[in-house]
């Protein structure tokens, strides 16, 4: 270490200009991530006479509750049904898709079964499957079953989430060992009671994790509920708002931002709360990847 | 471990897997073989007949690589390359900058305060629903008043407004731009995971040699990270290759087919007149079998080479550590 | 901090429902008073009724309506507020979804191919995808209006129902399926001012006469256009404008027989269009844009002359960003334009199951003919025309030339003008002979390959023959 000592000097200023490099940079970058967000709540305070004049502001006006206002006399944008319709769908698809994952992910780990290894292939290779390429064959279905408007539609195929099976897969082997899962069976627990009570606890790290990109990503769905939904009562949060767009006559682009802020709200909201299981969840997966 | 005792239990296996089994088989598996089979029929239009086989099977495969009437290639190839180049734009930037990211934030040197809140805000357009960041854009790109169109002028770098989401470049730009602002944040935190897994012992041996911080980034970060970095191309190039909301939602695949995606080329074939399902059928099918394809080989280059050199690398630099 | 800042959004989040849930019940006490808590905040079942009434909702019948806006529904609405005693026997479940990417279409062909208890009822169409309900694939579902109403021929001779409505909304077999309740003949609606100082034009008269009203040519316009330019103005705010003009004007449809025909009037847009955008005769503007709303009020980059568009463009589309002397209230009138046209109109289709059931049957029969063919004064066209359905007295051209007669049209908007001469006259020149089953989809690409040849993207062979193919792809001869 002495011998740096020397250099030590040149090389704190040189460090100097790159920290602040590295700060202009990411503030740079988080002001771009920010700003979108903040202009949509601002704007959600205007009115559409004022947006339209001048779309970027930074001072929130007062016309708030008069957006709400509007937006509640207009016929097709009902926010608190979609709210309804997406916190039902988006929970439904978070518990099952999680917990089913465990379960598969459990099936994996901890048996060993013939069909073990295809099965695992399997899981990784429905990983690679964009929804696109069923998409077809789903929506047919659907209609010749008579299946569309159905909320379950959307929520049943959750089960089957081959992503969580494999980051759960992951984790498991690297934080369950099997000793435990022995040591139950000796005191005498059920296959099924040892998963419950002792397998799920440990994985609540992983679970929250993919909680949450499960919650988000139903939420943000956009493309199913659209083809699958035609009733306004089945509506999601994200059709609501495609809706607030083309309105026939007038765009209330007040309106439009209160709409938005309204779908985004309860995410950032979540997303704030919860963000530490993102940041250090992603690493879980794929550290033992 | 007592192997009697496993196989006793095996049955459990089969028992927990069958949930994902009958769900997999009966979403996924049964839509694909049906979308299959309408790739082969006659099922198209608003109220499609009986399913019936066409006379020459692969007519709609055949379709789907033909020559258009002007000669120019047609339709789906068309929307295969506008797909690659959409992703292609928005993946190179989008990596770069989360590499670099993950360089500065892992650098120990310098400990970059408010990683945390970065780490947050970064991740945050990943978030949003494409509906909502869709409309937010449409609105900042906005012709002839427009907040990007208003900072420009008043900056004097353009004279008259742009007509953004009227040029083909233009709203090409915007598309991989804004899948680059919302991807970018969630391939920084994979990447610093992967960079944090790396073992510290082998920077400290780089250091003691007198490494700077862009050999160090080029010899060992790299490197090291690069699975990770293939796992990343795969998802995010499954991603690309079904590219849909923001294309469809900012654009609608338009100006002039500037951004219409497979995904879209899908969707308009099945959803719009005159309801060709059997034509998008065969589009699915062919996708689906081009990222078979071009998973493996990804997969095949990840598995092989990597993990034999990224031994080689970390002994070598644990040699010279020791040296 | 990331907590702080989460708690602040979410307490802003619950002020904002809780707002929404006390604005929605201020609306709600204030339109009826007999609303209490149930329906605050629009849970449950989203039916027409919940926004305005209560009556409607309670019934064990069900009536399906799909509808691209929330106008068949606010009528339908409207007639069970009018007849509380059958309103308590029906419940009406409404879906709207605007036609953007043909989404509303999409939906609506979707749910009648599938039938069963979801399956619509009383859906509506648009002028530029009324054929396939009426002649096309999808005609099978449409009753013919004589199997639920009496003497139907009777009451359209009563009414003097406009040609083209029923034309547009007769089947194959010759039977009516179909009607409209609107009439939508274009005019011209200019600025006052700005044709008082360019061409110094003091009524709609002298108007007419310098752009050439009725001589189905665009030359004069071109001149005013000149002169609109010199003095820094723009004719119209973009090519869009002129496009449902010259759409509507073409002879012949885009297909007959499965093939492509490109009428001469409709290949000339692509030079106007090109002429108005490299000229910067315009503001660039696409219809149904910010931009176009804003030229409307004379917020634009340049003051823009005139709109083209039937009488709901002006109460429905211009009078929300027209709103008081500073947004040029007044300052616009309407005149005969120099290419005759038509533009848009809501087609009204009930279901064959629907009337097959008695019950729906009865519902069904009394909303329609209310809606379509009473031409009293109790019947929804007066109630239209007037522009006494809602507070703000939005008046509009009906179908029933019998109501056009006894209604009275003058608008503040216009500065007491009252059009509805000229769009009756105007409604000579609508005709179904332009619209083919396919016009949504190469409308579409028609003015997508226009835009890009205007704005120099490409030149025309190369427009023209990127739109050919694309019709091609719909297995189209070209």
């Amino acid at each position: 270490m002495a011998s740096n000592q020397v250099a030590m000097s040149s090389k704190t200023r040189d460090s100097i200009i790159f920290k602040t490099v590295i700060y202009v940079v990411c503030i740079i970058l988080a002001l771009l991530s920010i700003w979108p967000f903040l202009n949509m709540l601002i704007n959600s305070t205007r009115s559409t006479g004022e947006i339209t004049s001048t779309s970027i502001s930074l001072v929130p006006s007062k016309y708030m509750a008069d957006n709400i206002k509007k937006l509640n006399k207009q016929n097709m944008f009902k926010p608190l049904v979609g709210l309804k319709n997406s916190f039902i769908i988006s929970t439904c698809v978070t518990i099952l898709s999680v917990y089913f994952s465990c379960l598969t992910a459990y099936a994996i780990f901890a048996y060993q079964w013939k069909l073990k290894k295809a099965f695992f292939g399997l899981v990784v290779g429905v990983m690679m499957l964009p929804g696109t390429v069923t998409m077809i064959g789903f929506y047919r279905a659907c209609y010749q079953f008579h299946l569309t408007n159905n909320k379950l539609m959307l929520i049943l195929p959750a089960i089957a989430a081959p992503m969580t099976v494999f980051f759960m897969k992951q984790y498991l082997e690297g934080s369950v060992s099997m000793e435990i899962v022995e040591s139950a069976r000796i005191d005498g627990s059920g296959e099924f009671h040892t998963f419950n009570s002792i397998v799920l606890p440990i994985m609540k790290p992983a679970m929250a994790t993919q909680a949450i990109f499960s919650f988000v990503g139903s939420w943000n769905n956009y493309f199913l509920p659209m083809i699958l939904f035609n009733k306004a009562k089945n509506y999601t949060m994200p059709i609501m708002v495609s809706l607030l767009r083309m309105d026939q006559y007038k765009t209330e682009y007040g309106c439009v931002y209160i709409g938005l802020s309204m779908t985004a709200l309860p995410l950032i909201v979540i997303y704030l709360f919860l963000s530490k299981y993102i940041v250090s969840g992603v690493a879980l997966g794929s550290v033992k990847g | 471990m007592n192997k009697r005792k496993l196989v006793s239990y095996s049955k459990y296996g089969y028992i927990f897997a069958i949930p994902f089994i009958v769900a997999f088989a009966i979403f996924t598996l049964y839509p694909i073989i049906f979308t299959l089979i309408i790739g082969f029929t006659n099922h198209e239009g608003i109220v499609p007949p009986k399913l019936k086989l066409l006379k020459d099977p692969f007519e709609n495969f055949k379709y789907l690589f033909k020559k258009r009437g002007s000669g120019k290639m047609s339709y789906f190839l068309l929307s295969l390359i506008t797909t690659a180049r959409l992703w292609v734009i928005n993946f190179i930037p989008q990596l770069t900058l989360a590499l670099l990211l993950s360089a500065w934030f892992t650098d120990n040197r310098v400990k970059v305060k408010g990683q945390g809140f970065f780490k947050v805000v970064f991740y945050l357009p990943n978030i949003i629903t494409a509906a909502t960041v869709a409309i937010m854009f449409r609105a900042l790109f906005g012709f002839p008043v427009g907040p990007i169109n208003d900072l420009l002028k008043s900056l004097h770098l353009i004279k008259n407004p742009i007509e953004f989401l009227n040029k083909k470049s233009y709203t090409r730009a915007i598309v991989e731009f804004v899948q680059c602002w919302q991807w970018y944040g969630s391939t920084m935190i994979t990447l610093i995971a992967a960079v944090i897994g790396i073992n510290p012992e082998i920077f400290e041996a780089a250091e003691i040699d007198g490494a700077n911080r862009i050999q160090k980034f080029f010899r060992i970060t790299l490197p090291s990270v690069r699975p990770i970095m293939l796992f990343t191309l795969v998802t995010s190039m499954i991603g690309g290759l079904s590219m849909f909301d923001i294309p469809y939602l900012l654009a609608s695949g338009g100006p002039d087919n500037a951004t219409q995606t497979i995904a879209l080329f899908i969707y308009n074939n099945a959803f719009t007149q005159p309801y060709k399902y059997n034509r998008a059928a065969a589009a699915s099918i062919a996708l689906f079998v081009i990222i078979v394809i071009l998973s493996v080989c990804l997969f095949y280059i990840m598995r092989d080479k990597d993990a034999a050199k990224m031994e080689k690398l970390r002994k070598q630099a644990l040699k010279k550590g020791r040296v | 901090m990331k907590k702080i800042i989460a708690s602040v959004l979410c307490f802003t989040m619950c002020a904002a429902m809780f707002a929404g849930c006390k604005s929605s019940d201020d609306n709600k006490s204030s339109d009826a008073p007999a609303d209490t808590t149930e329906a605050a905040g629009g849970e449950g079942d989203t039916t027409v009724s919940e926004t305005e009434t209560k009556t409607v909702g309670d019934g064990e019948i069900v009536l399906n309506v799909y509808a691209m806006s929330a106008e068949v529904p606010g009528m339908i609405e409207e007639y069970f507020k009018r007849n509380p005693d059958v309103a308590s026997k029906y419940k009406v479940e409404a879906m709207v979804s605007s036609n953007d990417n043909q989404a509303y279409e999409t939906k609506l062909n979707a749910a009648l191919a599938a039938g069963g208890s979801d399956a619509p009822d009383l859906y509506v169409a648009e002028a530029d995808y009324i054929l396939p309900y009426t002649v096309g694939e999808l005609s099978t579902f449409a009753a013919p209006y004589d199997d639920f109403i009496d003497d139907v021929q009777g009451k359209i001779a009563t009414a003097d129902v406009a040609k083209y409505v029923q034309e547009l909304g007769t089947n194959a077999d010759g039977k009516l399926v179909a009607l409209n309740y609107q009439c939508t003949g274009g005019a011209m609606i200019y600025r006052t001012d700005l044709a008082e100082e360019v061409l110094g034009a003091k009524t709609p008269e002298e108007v007419e006469a310098a752009i050439g009203a009725g001589s189905q040519s665009w030359d004069k316009f071109w001149e005013v256009a000149d002169k609109m330019k010199e003095k820094g103005y723009a004719i119209v705010s973009g090519a869009d404008d002129i496009w449902n003009v010259i759409e509507k004007a073409s002879a012949q449809p885009w297909v007959t027989d499965k093939k492509l025909t490109i009428d001469d009037n409709r290949m000339s847009y692509l030079d106007i269009s090109k002429k108005l955008y490299e000229g910067n005769y315009t503001n660039k503007t696409d219809s149904w844009s910010e931009a176009w709303y804003a030229d409307m009020k004379g917020a634009g980059e340049k003051q823009v002359f005139c709109f083209f568009g039937p009488c709901w463009l002006i109460n429905y589309v211009m009078a929300n960003h027209v709103v008081d002397e500073a947004t040029l209230k007044g300052k616009y009138n309407v005149c005969t334009p120099p290419v005759g046209f038509w533009w848009g109109g809501s087609w009204l289709l009930a279901n064959k199951d629907a009337i097959a059931n008695p019950d729906k049957k009865e519902i069904i029969s009394k909303i329609v003919e209310w809606i379509t063919l009473d031409a009293t004064q109790d019947g929804l066209q007066y109630a239209w025309a007037n522009g006494t359905m809602n507070e703000a007295g939005t008046k509009d051209t009906v179908s029933s030339m019998a109501v056009m007669k006894i209604a009275d049209g003058s608008m503040d908007i216009l500065g007491g003008q009252d059009p509805f001469q000229i769009f009756v006259n105007a409604t000579s020149y609508a005709n179904g002979n332009c619209k083919c089953l396919y016009d949504s989809t190469i409308n579409s690409a028609f003015k997508d390959q226009a835009k890009a040849y205007a704005a120099g993207e490409k030149d025309k062979d190369a427009a023209v023959a990127e739109f050919k193919d694309k019709v091609a792809e719909m297995g189209i001869e070209v």
